[in-house]
């Protein structure tokens, strides 16, 4: 039940109305969202419901041990237990095979031929999102950071909760558990707000579907394509993942408002980002923050000797977060090795001089150098293999001996770049003018239906949110 | 189990959503209504789009309530060029046998359409407790690729619902929710026009510009196929002052004109059109085209497109009397498949053979029709190429007729 499907505009219809004028009340409201976020799961695959739930009641009780333990070895008992439960989960599910493909893979570099049986399951919608989720409450506990609250249906709705079910944002424990506990009614300027996100999100994920050509031409037409078609498609598919990603999460925070929940934003600007930490800072901000409070730090974070290994280590699950594949891990590498170089350069007077520097054509020169280097990140995160991925950035700086172009594919260069570029303006204008926009109703509400119609009249064949499969 | 927050705690004014919901709903209407008006004034409907397709349904109580045995030629716009109902039916009565033809062969349709719309025929003449005598159906390779399954993918659930029963789609929705609710949505919020089909549509500027001939222009030709082109639409109009060449023409039995039905000026430009078109360049261009959308040459077939094929077959058999699937002649000078692509065609035609029981008529290579009897690579040419082949279908249906 995607978002932007016909299905969900009528589950919502229908959501809202028993949420706003039947579930007046506080428990059976939070009842609801329980059974309506399940059904809301379950329309992928219902046998996956109990999974979800067991997460929730397995973390509940955890976390309620973790506190009422006596002593710090029992708490880091019962820490231990959650931890494992939740990776335990992804492990089975997301990574099994995976590492089975990789040690079978590992032994024919010895001679050993050996036909490994694969698991083949099917990977749970989200499982990669509400895991962390439910870990984070755990973890926080365990710290100190919150208390745990009592009401495992409270628990439970706050973590299918369906706005941020299946791809995030990754909401903390304490963002979301009080919220559920003393669901807020949601106020019109917040309502105004959620509609502008929602339309903005739809615009977003509509304007990365029509992406998906280009990127599939430099991608997956299996041989060499011209220059400008490989960067076209490096351009698209850092819009397409943007727009699909970014969009979705635009559309989570907007449709938890009009309910009254408030969700911290996900994106902020990333494509202008000036060094690569600037770029985790804005991408999959509750990705990034969570790697950085749950993992960078357990690690050490900064404190210790071995921050350019703390950080190697997180980017390095942080890429195979998104995916069992060695083109993750590789990705994931690569952000971690250009991150822990920004810092060691950092350290030199005229590149940390250069850091500094607000001049408008060092600024630029920053942007170009990040941009270059996240799309260089998007190959190796989008490419079918790490072979595949290399040919790519290969061509992307031959300036020969590749076919010459299709006669369209300066156009369509120029409406990729447009997209790309039109997306980041439509964000800034939402983070940067909302409000005085939100207030003019003779323009806010026409331009609303102009946007959705816009939706209404675009569409790829086959267009899914390429964070599901995360 | 416990709560912080008292069950009896009420969450807050109600007021709030129904300001919410009327907006969600009143924007949507607004929305959905603007799209309805931006469809009709670009003629954007079911009747629009498969114009002849719906003026053929149309015709259907009136054929099922002649008195006639029926026979229907179906299949793609190869057939709707090719075939002359008229003509057929007057060489098969010269043979003995009575029956009135129709042209059921619809350009744009591939056979996952084409099933649907068999479908709508099929229970109409159940409806009527009517029956076929004959039903000749056109197995066309080249509607039967990936290629052209993958073109058509932006119009699939936009003709959909326009061809699919309530029924179907219910049937599809129990399959898979998200899908049938779309689909419902598309028939009925959208009239039918899916967002997919809108932007195919915009996006058709945006397609590489086809592959074009090295053979050079022949600018005499040319000069003189826009001559005769100007003369005939004069010429058209006079012998028919209605005439509307994509129409299911009721008169015409919907298939194309005959000799008859023209002045001999008009038959004669024609004629002359026919030999000063076919450009070798014009045929090049063509060939290209049919290659670039359609894999003529190399044949990958589409599973979804041969199971749709075989489910026409049975659906017609399931209101006439005597099927036939029959292969219509190829433009030998332009068309001829690689290697792999015969085999693959002899491989699917054995396997439809197999599936359905039915010998196919494999008229590809036939004599009696020549390059030079075509319009273009795939179609026969009007006054030479469907007389031919029309009259060579009536043998072949006059002596599979009398051999049952």
């Amino acid at each position: 039940m995607l978002f932007n499907t016909p299905i969900f505009f009528f589950f919502f219809v229908i959501f809202l109305f028993f949420y706003g004028f039947i579930f007046l009340r506080q428990t059976p409201r939070v009842y609801f969202i329980l059974v309506a976020s399940l059904v809301f799961y379950g329309a992928w695959n219902y046998k996956f419901i109990p999974l979800l739930v067991g997460s929730a009641v397995g973390d509940y009780f955890f976390a309620q041990a973790i506190a009422s333990a006596g002593n710090i070895s029992r708490k880091k008992l019962w820490l231990t237990a959650s931890v494992v439960m939740n990776l335990g989960i992804l492990a089975i599910f997301k990574y099994a095979d995976f590492a089975i493909q990789s040690v079978a893979d590992f032994m024919t570099l010895f001679g050993y031929e050996a036909s490994v049986p694969m698991l083949n399951w099917v990977l749970p919608v989200g499982i990669s999102f509400y895991t962390f989720q439910s870990l984070s409450y755990t973890i926080d506990v365990y710290r100190g950071d919150m208390e745990p609250r009592k009401g495992l249906v409270h628990f439970t709705a706050a973590l299918a909760f369906f706005p941020q079910l299946v791809a995030g944002p990754i909401l903390r424990a304490r963002q979301i558990l009080p919220q559920m506990h003393a669901i807020p009614t949601p106020k019109w300027n917040e309502v105004k707000h959620g509609f502008l996100l929602i339309t903005v999100g739809l615009m977003k994920k509509t304007a990365a579907d029509l992406l998906a050509k280009p990127v599939a031409l430099a991608f997956d037409s299996g041989g060499p394509v011209s220059l400008i078609e490989t960067w076209t498609g490096v351009l698209a598919f850092a819009g397409q993942i943007y727009g699909d990603f970014s969009g979705y999460s635009d559309m989570a925070i907007g449709l938890a408002l009009l309910l009254g929940f408030k969700i911290p934003l996900n994106f902020r600007l990333p494509y202008l980002a000036a060094s690569p930490v600037d770029f985790w800072r804005r991408w999959h901000i509750s990705l990034s923050s969570w790697l950085r409070d749950y993992l960078y730090i357990s690690l050490g974070g900064n404190r210790n000797n071995h921050r350019m290994r703390n950080i190697m280590i997180t980017m390095l699950l942080g890429g195979l977060w998104h995916g069992a594949a060695w083109t993750f891990v590789v990705w994931g590498a690569f952000h971690g090795a250009i991150i822990t170089l920004t810092h060691y350069l950092g350290q030199l007077p005229l590149f940390a001089a250069f850091q500094r520097g607000d001049k408008r054509l060092v600024k630029l020169l920053k942007w170009a150098v990040t941009f270059y280097l996240v799309l260089l990140g998007w190959v190796l995160f989008r490419a079918n293999t790490i072979d595949g991925a290399w040919s790519l950035i290969v061509n992307m700086h031959s300036f020969g001996g590749l076919p010459a172009p299709g006669q369209v594919a300066t156009v369509i260069f120029g409406l990729t770049v447009t997209a790309v570029v039109l997306m980041h303006l439509l964000d800034r204008f939402v983070l940067n003018h909302a409000d005085k926009f939100e207030n003019k109703a003779w323009l806010f509400w026409p331009l609303l239906v102009i946007g959705q119609l816009a939706c209404l009249m675009i569409g790829e064949p086959s267009s899914e949110f390429i964070y599901f499969q995360f | 189990m416990s709560s912080s927050t008292s069950s009896s705690e009420r969450a807050g004014d109600p007021r709030i959503f129904r300001k919410t919901l009327l907006v969600i709903l009143l924007g949507m209407a607004a929305a959905l209504g603007i799209l309805r008006l931006i469809a009709e004034l670009n003629n954007a409907s079911k009747e629009g789009i498969l114009e002849r397709v719906t003026e053929a349904q149309e015709a259907l109580p009136a054929i099922i309530a002649l008195e006639d045995e029926l026979a229907m030629f179906f299949g793609s716009s190869m057939v709707h060029a090719g075939y002359s109902p008229r003509l057929f039916d007057q060489w098969l009565a010269e043979k003995g046998i009575t029956l009135k033809s129709f042209n059921f062969g619809f350009g744009g349709l591939n056979p996952y359409f084409q099933d649907y719309l068999s479908r709508r025929i099929r229970d109409e003449f159940v409806a009527n407790d009517r029956r076929l005598a004959l039903a000749m159906i056109e197995f066309n390779p080249f509607q039967t690729t990936k290629t052209r399954w993958n073109g058509a993918l932006p119009a699939v659930d936009s003709f959909l619902t326009m061809l699919a029963t309530d029924a179907e789609l219910l049937e599809i929705a129990k399959e898979d929710l998200t899908r049938g609710v779309r689909l419902f949505t598309i028939r009925y919020f959208r009239n039918d026009i899916s967002a997919e089909i809108i932007t195919a549509q915009f996006a058709q500027s945006l397609q590489a510009p086809p592959q074009r001939s090295d053979i050079p222009v022949d600018e005499e030709a040319a000069a003189r196929r826009d001559e005769i082109l100007e003369a005939l639409e004069g010429k058209l109009a006079e012998d028919y002052p209605d005439y509307n060449g994509e129409e299911w023409y009721w008169p015409w039995q919907g298939g194309p004109t005959i000799p008859s039905d023209r002045s001999e000026e008009t038959v004669a430009l024609i004629q002359e059109l026919m030999h000063t078109g076919l450009t070798d360049r014009r045929m090049d261009n063509d060939r290209l085209n049919r290659i670039r959308t359609a894999d003529i040459i190399e044949l990958q077939f589409e599973e979804i497109l041969v199971e749709s094929f075989i489910r026409i077959v049975e659906n017609f058999k399931e209101f006439s009397d005597h099927v036939e699937v029959i292969l219509l002649p190829r433009n030998t000078d332009w068309i001829d498949y690689s290697p792999e692509g015969w085999k693959r065609l002899e491989k699917i035609i054995a396997r439809i053979e197999r599936e359905t029981g039915i010998k196919m008529l494999n008229l590809q290579d036939t004599p009696e029709v020549t390059p030079d009897m075509f319009s273009d690579t795939t179609h026969l040419g009007r006054y030479t190429g469907d007389i031919a082949f029309t009259r060579l279908l009536a043998d072949e249906m006059a002596r599979s007729l009398n051999d049952r």
